[in-house]
């Protein structure tokens, strides 16, 4: 009888970590906007966006060429480059979008990691 | 109770693990662009739908020396595989339906205007016009190209490939899975909670977002001037040339996206709705009884979208409180 009360005892005791440990990370306030740099698919750079408290420029080089990348806090874009195209300049701040910044002649993509609001972007 | 025991943790264990397909994702560069998969699913189905895409793309890419595409382009006639005469027949009768605004025969002049490799200049006009003798693509017969002439799929294949690989998704399996093919978006099914996706349709005037749609089973594709363009004495010149003049169009419209079941429907449709302006896309959106729903922004700003949208279109941002206009079949 008295192990058979050590046995409920523990699968409540279980069940009460379990649900603590539930709540603790579904209620744990959403994680910073954090950006991440990627060239060739390669992660060169993170930066949570929310720790960014002044402007910065962060300049990425590779074979294919240059970006010129600007932090401001809470956002990021690419501020110049030499690729032939110039969509990744025209792309203007990642701040919240669920589309990616691409440079496609350099390889270089800068995506917002955590969640965003929206599942896809088109356009 | 002790010999239940075994059997209440039995029961535990498969009440705290979950038995959901797990969500898996994966990005890389193809068809001149970047695309992002997820899928609720096994990791193979990600390296199946990779491989399906690099496939494609090396049938159909107009600039690959091996495709299928460019032997057709550089003899007038090649042995197509499946994909490529398939994703040609289907491009031909999109542009039928589409009385020439989407023309997979442009092609020459785009080249011209250095889009193809981001080299951009302004041809003169004696050129273009030299070249327009080479667009009409009613003029392609058993897949077949007169002299000269050259086929772009570019318009039609990530709706394609958007296609295929919910083809193989559902073969494998999937419940709910979600890509963006370059911006070309389709969303499988609902999300694993059952809700469905939500999908953001970019500002053409800005950085931000215009609105929001929640899709199920749906391509959501967005065709503007807005990304791909350059400036040249002042002037700015886009990527979406008009088959019929030559020149970037210039139809009042800054952005279209259509949201239909078929990708190389709305893939096709986006591009020719965008040449074709509001009133002509809206015309034939209703003659036609298109099986597709779209969401038109007019260069004045003025958002216009197709009844079924109701209810599942949310504007955004600067949007919140701009006047939508609902247009019907009527």
């Amino acid at each position: 009888m008295v192990k058979t009360k050590i046995w409920v005892f523990l699968i409540l005791a279980i069940l009460v970590i379990a649900a603590a440990a539930s709540a603790l990370v579904l209620t744990r306030p959403a994680a910073g906007r954090v950006a991440r740099i990627y060239v060739d698919g390669e992660l060169v750079r993170e930066v949570d966006l929310d720790r960014v408290a002044a402007q910065e420029r962060y300049t990425v080089r590779t074979d294919r060429g240059e970006n010129v990348i600007l932090l401001e806090p809470g956002r990021i874009r690419v501020e110049s480059a030499d690729c032939p195209d110039q969509i990744c300049v025209k792309a203007g701040w990642l701040a919240d979008s669920a589309a990616p910044i691409v440079c496609l002649p350099h390889r270089l993509v800068i995506e917002l990691g955590g969640e965003t609001e929206l599942d896809a972007e088109a356009g | 109770m002790r010999r239940a025991l075994p059997a209440v943790c039995l029961v535990l264990a498969l009440a705290l693990s979950s038995c959901a397909p797990q969500k898996r994702t994966a990005s890389f560069f193809a068809m001149d662009t970047f695309m992002e998969l997820t899928v609720y699913g096994e990791e193979s189905v990600l390296d199946d739908t990779r491989a399906l895409i690099e496939r494609l793309e090396g049938e159909l890419s107009v600039t690959d020396p091996d495709s299928e595409i460019r032997a057709l382009n550089q003899n007038g006639t090649a042995e197509l595989g499946e994909d490529a005469r398939s994703l040609l027949e289907r491009a031909l009768e999109i542009c039928a339906l589409t009385g020439g605004a989407l023309d997979i025969t442009v092609y020459p002049v785009v080249r011209a205007w250095g889009f193809t490799v981001g080299e951009y200049r302004v041809p003169e006009p004696e050129e273009i016009a030299a070249l327009l003798e080479k667009v009409d693509y009613t003029r392609i017969s058993d897949l077949t190209l007169p002299e000269g002439f050259m086929v772009d799929l570019g318009a039609v294949a990530k709706g394609r490939a958007s296609d295929e690989a919910v083809r193989i998704w559902g073969e494998a399996g999937v419940k709910s899975g979600l890509m963006s093919l370059g911006g070309s978006v389709y969303a499988m099914g609902t999300k694993p909670d059952g809700s469905r996706w939500r999908v953001g349709i970019r500002d053409p005037f800005s950085d931000g977002l215009l609105a929001a749609v929640e899709v199920e089973d749906r391509a959501v594709v967005t065709s503007g001037g807005y990304e791909r363009y350059f400036e040249e004495n002042g002037e700015r010149y886009h990527h979406i040339i008009d088959p019929k003049t030559g020149y970037p169009a210039r139809s009042g419209l800054a952005s279209v996206t259509v949201i239909g079941g078929e990708g190389t429907l709305c893939d096709g449709l986006s591009t020719a709705f965008y040449v074709m302006g509001l009133e002509r896309a809206l015309e034939l959106w209703r003659s036609a009884r298109l099986e597709v729903e779209a969401v038109f922004v007019t260069e004045d700003g003025e958002i216009t979208v197709t009844e079924g949208l109701e209810g599942s279109f949310e504007p955004l941002g600067d949007y919140k409180n701009a006047e939508i206009k609902v247009v019907g079949r009527g």
